[in-house]
C-alpha cells in the first residue's frame, strides 16, 4: 500500500463511520410521471411572441428537458419536463429580424418567478389586505359564473372588463364577451399608450395606427422627444433601421436631430441635440415648416392633406416665423432655419414625435403639427419616410372607453360597475393618486383578476384566476407598427404550464359556454387556439391563398414559422383623411403655479421596467440603466445649475412635491436636462408587487396632476410642475461605483 | 533498521492528525447546518454551501477520496432478463445516439409491456403501484462525474464512433440492476482516446 492510499483509507474510514446514513435528501422528493417524452440534453427552438411591451417582436425559445419543482395534486415534487432556457429574436420575424431587447429576454423570469400565483385564489381578509386562500378551478369558475349570471336585464350595464391594450383574437374574445354580456365597457389601459399618435394619424393620414418610420432608408431624422431607440413605439425595429441608416450605406451616414428637454437614450445618440421647452414641440415643428414654405424649399403645390388640420397653414403659418418661435422658446432662429434647409434638401427626411411631447395637454396638436411637417417634407408613404403597417383584413373597431370616464361613472352613479374583470392592467400604480382610481375601484362590489402576480390593483380582487405565463400559453398578435408588411404572429405554447394556471382567453370562453345565451353565441370557439386557427383560416381565404395548398397547411406553416407575413405586399393605398376644422394651437396647461412650483416634472418610460410592469423581474432590477447606470433603485435627474442653486449634491435625497403629493428620491446631477426641468424614470415605487419590487424606490406617477388630454381622455403625464427640497444624504447605486461612491454614508467608517 | 519505524510513526501521526481535523470539521459543519435549519424555516433540502462545488465538508471529503455510495435502486430491475428476451439497449435508452444523455424511460414506458407481461411478480407490482400513485420511479444515478471535474460527456459521438455500450458500462447481459463495473477515471478515457486516435486535448472533455 502506498502512502497516499493509506492516508486516504484511514481518513475516510474515520469520517464515513461517523456519518453513516447521511444521504442526499433530494432523493426523498417525489418524482411525478413525465407528461412528455423528451431526449435529455437536446435543445429545440420554438417560436413565440414577446408580450412584455406593445411592439410585438417575434422570439425563439430554447426548450430542453429539465427538472422542475412543482406541485401536483397538492403534493410537492420533481417533474421532468421541457423547460424554456433562453429567449432570442426570431430571425424570420419582420419586426425584430432576430434581435431582441433585454426586456424580452427576461420573459423567462416571468415564467419562473417565485411569487407567481400558482393556483386560483379567493379573498379571505379585508379587501386589499392580500389575504387569500387557495381554491380549485371548478370552485373559482362556479363563483364567477354565478356572479355574472346575476347581471341580467338592467343590471347588465354593471359589467366591465379592464385590460391592458390587447390585439388579435385575445382582443376579439374580450370584446365579444363584453358585447355578449350586453355591456359596453371594455377599457384598455396603459400609462404609455399610443392613443394620441393613433388619433392624430387618423386625422392627418386616415390611418388609425401608430406610424412605422422607415429609418433604414432615411437621410435626416427630426425627432421631437421620441425615444425610438429606447422604449417608444417599436424600439427593436427602429434600432435596426437606425443602425442601417448610420452604417448600412457606405458613404452616407444620415443625421439625427433631437428636440427634447431631458436627454433620452436616443437624444444621447443624436448628432444635434436641441433643448426644447416642454409643450413647445408642435410650435417648433411649425417654425421649421414656416422656414421651408418661406424659402420655397418644397414645391408649394405638393399635396398636403395633413396641413389642413393646422390653423393658419394656408396663410403660410404667419404665427410661426422662426424669429417669433425663437423668442418664445429660447432657441436660435438661425438653428431652426438651418434645420429646415437641411431637412428639405436631404431627402428622404422624416419627423417623429412621441413620449413627453405627446403627453402635454396640447399633445394632440403637437402630433398633428409633426404630421403636417412630414407631409410637407414629402415623406408620407415614401421609402425613408412615414409608413403604415397594413391593417389585417378582418380588423374591426371594438367598444372601448377611457379609464378616466369609468372612474367618473363609478364616482357619480351608484352601482355603475358591479362586476369588474381585470387583466394585466395596474391603474392604481400607473395612475396618479389624485385621479381617484383606487377609491373608485374599491367601490366595485366584485372584482376578479386574471393576472399572474399580486400587484397594487389585483390585490383588491375577490377572486384570482391566474393566467399562464406567455411561454406556457397560446399567443397571437397583430403588431400595428414596426414593419412595412402585414404581420400576423402566432405561437403555440413553448412549454407546458408549471403551475395550476389557465390561459385567460380559455377561461373566458369556458365561462361564456357556461353562461349560455348571447355570450355563448358571441363566442363560437371552444378554446383560444381554435379561435386563433379560425382567424388564420380567414386570413388564408382573404390574403394568403397562394401561400399554401389549403388552410390547414397554412395554419401549420404559420405555427412553425411564428406567424405569417406578406413579404411582397407593399404599403397599402393611402386612405382619405377626414376633413375637419383646423385645430388651434392652445398653450399647454401645466398644473401648479410656476412661482411656487418652479420645475417641469417629466416622468419617462424606464429602459428596464417600461411602465413599471416589469419591476418584478430581478434581471431588470440589477441591469444598470443605459444612461445613468443606476441599478436597483430610482433617481431624480436635475441640471448642475439647479442643484447648485438648491445646494444639492450628487446622491443627496431630494423631496419632490407637486400640488398633489410628494416623494423622495436621490439626486442624479447631470447636464443632460434643462435647468427648469426635473425627470424621473417610471417603474419603481411599487407598494405591492412581488419581493423584488415592493417598497423599492419611488413612483413619479403617484404625484402627477389628474390633467387629461382633451381629445383622447388619456393622462397628460408630462403636465405637472414640482418644487424641490434637499432632505439629506441619499444613496445611488451605480454600475462600476466604488462602495464609497455608492454608499456615501459608509465613507467615514 | 531505525528509519522505517520512525517513518511509520510519522505517517501514523499524520493520519491521526488529519482524521482529527476532518472529524472536527465535519462535526462543526453538521452542527452549523443543523443550527441554520433551526433558525430558518425556509431552509430547503440541500441548500447548504461549503464551497461553490460542494454542499458540505462531508461532500468535499468524499469527492476528494473518490468515494461514491453504491446506489440502491427502488426496484430490482434486471437488465439480464430484458436483454436475454431480445431487447436492445436503445429500445429503452432512446436518444443515446442523438445527444449527450440517453433517456431513462418513465414508469409509463415500462407499463406499456408490463400491463400484461409478468404482472404478478412482486417487483412488477411495485412498478404498477408507482404508476397508480402518479409517481415516476426514483432511479438512482450509477455513473456520472463530480461537478467539480467539469467533465462534459456526450454519448452521441461515442456511439457514432462504434464504441460498444459494454466498453464503458460492462456486460449488461450479466447484470441485474446497473452496477459501476467500469471505473470512469481519466486514465480510462485517455487510453481509449489514444487507441482510437481521438483528441486528448483537455478542452475536448473539460470545459
Amino acid at each position: 500500500m502506498e502512502r497516499r492510499d493509506f492516508l486516504k483509507l484511514s481518513a475516510v474510514s474515520g469520517a464515513t463511520a461517523a456519518l453513516e446514513g447521511c444521504g442526499n435528501p433530494d432523493h426523498h422528493l417525489i418524482r411525478f410521471i413525465p407528461e412528455e417524452d423528451l431526449i435529455p440534453g437536446i435543445a429545440t427552438w420554438k417560436p413565440s411572441i414577446c408580450t412584455l411591451c406593445p411592439a410585438g417582436c417575434g422570439t425563439l425559445v430554447r426548450v430542453m428537458q429539465g427538472e422542475a419543482e412543482v406541485v401536483r395534486k397538492g403534493q410537492f415534487g420533481i417533474l421532468k419536463m421541457g423547460l424554456a432556457k433562453k429567449i432570442e429574436g426570431n430571425p424570420a420575424h419582420p419586426i425584430n429580424q432576430g434581435k431582441l431587447c433585454p426586456r424580452g429576454q427576461a420573459t423567462l423570469q416571468v415564467t419562473y418567478h417565485p411569487d407567481r400565483i400558482k393556483t386560483p385564489l379567493k379573498r379571505t381578509g379585508a379587501r386589499g389586505a392580500g389575504q387569500f386562500h387557495e381554491i380549485s378551478w371548478d370552485e373559482a369558475i362556479k363563483e364567477l359564473v354565478s356572479k355574472l349570471s346575476e347581471l341580467t336585464g338592467e343590471k347588465a350595464s354593471g359589467f366591465a372588463f379592464l385590460t391592458s391594450p390587447l390585439r388579435g383574437q385575445r382582443a376579439n374574445i374580450v370584446s365579444n364577451f363584453t358585447l355578449g354580456m350586453h355591456a359596453t365597457r371594455w377599457t384598455q389601459f396603459a400609462l404609455f399608450d399610443d392613443q394620441i399618435s393613433r388619433f392624430a394619424n387618423f386625422e392627418s393620414f386616415g390611418h388609425l395606427a401608430p406610424m412605422t418610420a422607415d429609418l433604414g432608408q432615411t437621410n435626416y431624422i427630426i425627432s421631437f422627444g421620441a425615444d425610438f431607440l429606447g422604449t417608444w413605439n417599436s424600439p427593436v425595429a427602429q434600432a435596426i433601421g437606425y443602425g442601417h441608416m448610420r452604417n448600412g450605406r457606405p458613404g452616407q451616414r444620415g443625421k439625427l436631430v433631437q428636440f427634447e428637454s431631458r436627454v433620452s437614450q436616443t437624444g444621447a445618440n443624436a448628432d444635434e441635440l436641441i433643448s426644447c421647452p416642454p409643450g413647445m414641440e408642435g410650435t417648433v415643428a411649425l417654425a421649421i415648416a414656416h422656414a421651408i414654405l418661406a424659402e420655397k424649399l418644397r414645391p408649394a403645390n405638393a399635396p398636403n392633406a395633413a396641413a389642413a388640420h393646422i390653423d393658419g397653414w394656408a396663410a403660410g403659418l404667419p404665427n410661426y416665423a422662426p424669429e417669433k418661435v425663437a423668442a418664445q422658446s429660447g432657441m436660435s432662429a438661425a438653428t431652426i432655419t438651418r434645420i429646415a434647409r437641411e431637412a428639405a434638401t436631404n431627402q428622404p427626411a422624416v419627423a417623429l414625435i412621441g413620449d413627453a411631447p405627446t403627453s402635454h395637454t396640447n399633445g394632440y396638436f403637437n402630433a398633428l403639427a409633426v404630421n403636417a411637417l412630414n407631409s410637407l417634407l414629402g415623406s408620407v408613404g415614401k421609402p425613408g419616410g412615414v409608413l403604415f403597417t397594413p391593417p389585417p383584413p378582418s380588423a374591426k373597431n371594438m367598444p372601448t372607453g377611457s379609464l378616466a370616464a369609468m372612474i367618473r361613472q363609478i364616482q357619480t352613479i351608484p352601482d355603475a360597475v358591479t362586476v369588474l374583470l381585470l387583466y394585466n392592467a395596474n391603474p392604481i400604480f400607473a395612475m396618479p393618486a389624485s385621479s381617484g382610481v383606487k377609491e373608485a375601484l374599491e367601490r366595485i362590489p366584485f372584482i376578479a383578476s386574471f393576472g399572474s402576480f399580486i400587484d397594487e390593483t389585483s390585490v383588491l380582487a375577490d377572486l384570482i384566476l391566474p393566467d399562464h405565463s406567455p411561454l406556457e400559453s397560446w399567443l397571437d398578435d397583430l403588431p400595428p407598427s414596426g414593419s412595412k408588411e402585414l404581420v400576423t404572429s402566432v405561437a403555440p405554447p413553448a412549454m407546458k404550464p408549471l403551475h395550476d394556471t389557465r390561459s385567460m382567453p380559455d377561461v373566458v370562453l369556458d365561462i361564456a359556454q357556461q353562461l349560455g345565451g348571447d355570450v355563448a353565441k358571441a363566442l363560437p370557439w371552444k378554446t383560444y387556439d381554435e379561435a386563433i386557427q379560425a382567424s388564420f383560416t380567414q386570413l388564408y381565404k382573404d390574403k394568403a391563398a397562394k401561400n399554401a395548398k389549403d388552410a390547414d397547411e397554412f395554419w401549420k406553416k404559420a405555427q412553425d414559422q411564428g406567424g405569417w407575413w406578406a413579404a411582397e405586399e407593399s404599403n397599402s393605398a393611402s386612405p382619405t383623411p377626414t376633413k375637419s376644422a383646423p385645430v388651434k394651437n392652445v398653450a399647454p396647461q401645466f398644473d401648479g403655479d410656476p412661482k411656487q412650483f418652479p420645475f417641469h416634472f417629466l416622468p419617462f418610460p424606464s429602459q428596464l421596467f417600461y411602465d413599471g410592469s416589469l419591476a418584478h423581474l430581478p434581471w431588470m432590477q440589477e441591469m444598470p440603466d443605459p444612461l445613468s447606470t443606476v441599478m436597483w433603485g430610482t433617481w431624480v435627474e436635475m441640471n448642475p445649475q439647479t442643484a447648485k442653486d438648491l445646494g444639492i449634491e450628487q446622491a443627496d435625497l431630494v423631496e419632490i412635491a407637486s400640488q398633489h403629493g410628494k416623494l423622495q428620491a436621490p439626486a442624479l446631477v447631470t447636464p443632460t436636462i434643462a435647468p427648469d426641468c426635473v425627470a424621473m424614470p417610471v417603474g419603481q415605487g411599487h407598494e405591492n408587487y412581488t419581493r423584488y419590487a415592493t417598497n423599492r424606490g419611488a413612483n413619479p406617477v403617484s404625484i402627477l396632476a389628474p390633467l387629461t388630454i382633451e381629445e383622447t381622455g388619456t393622462l397628460a403625464w408630462a403636465a405637472t410642475r414640482v418644487k424641490l427640497t434637499a432632505v439629506g444624504r441619499g444613496k445611488l447605486v451605480m454600475f462600476g461605483a466604488s462602495l464609497e461612491e455608492a454608499s456615501p454614508e459608509l465613507k467615514h467608517r | 533498521m531505525f528509519r522505517p519505524v520512525l517513518r511509520v510513526n510519522r505517517y501514523f501521526r499524520a493520519v491521526i492528525g488529519i482524521c482529527l481535523i476532518l472529524v472536527t470539521a465535519i462535526i462543526l459543519d453538521r452542527a452549523l447546518s443543523a443550527q441554520s435549519s433551526e433558525t430558518s424555516s425556509q431552509a430547503s433540502v440541500g441548500s447548504g454551501i461549503f464551497t461553490t462545488a460542494h454542499t458540505s465538508v462531508y461532500a468535499a471529503v468524499r469527492e476528494f477520496f473518490g468515494i461514491r455510495s453504491t446506489p440502491v435502486q427502488p426496484i430490482a430491475y434486471t437488465h439480464k432478463v430484458h436483454l436475454a428476451n431480445g431487447m436492445q439497449c436503445t429500445d429503452c435508452h432512446v436518444g443515446v445516439d442523438q445527444g449527450p444523455d440517453a433517456r431513462i424511460p418513465s414508469v409509463n414506458f415500462c407499463m406499456t409491456c408490463h400491463q400484461v407481461i409478468a404482472k404478478d411478480k412482486p417487483e412488477i407490482k411495485k412498478l404498477a403501484a408507482y404508476r397508480d400513485r402518479g409517481e415516476d420511479i426514483p432511479w438512482q444515478r450509477v455513473y456520472g462525474f463530480e461537478p467539480s471535474a467539469h467533465v462534459k460527456f456526450n454519448h452521441a459521438p461515442h456511439i457514432r464512433a462504434g464504441v460498444d455500450c459494454k466498453v464503458c458500462h460492462g456486460d449488461m447481459t450479466t447484470q441485474t440492476v446497473a452496477e459501476r463495473k467500469v471505473d470512469h477515471t481519466m486514465g480510462f478515457c485517455i487510453n481509449c482516446h489514444k487507441q482510437k486516435a481521438a483528441s486528448i486535448d483537455c478542452v475536448t472533455c473539460h470545459y
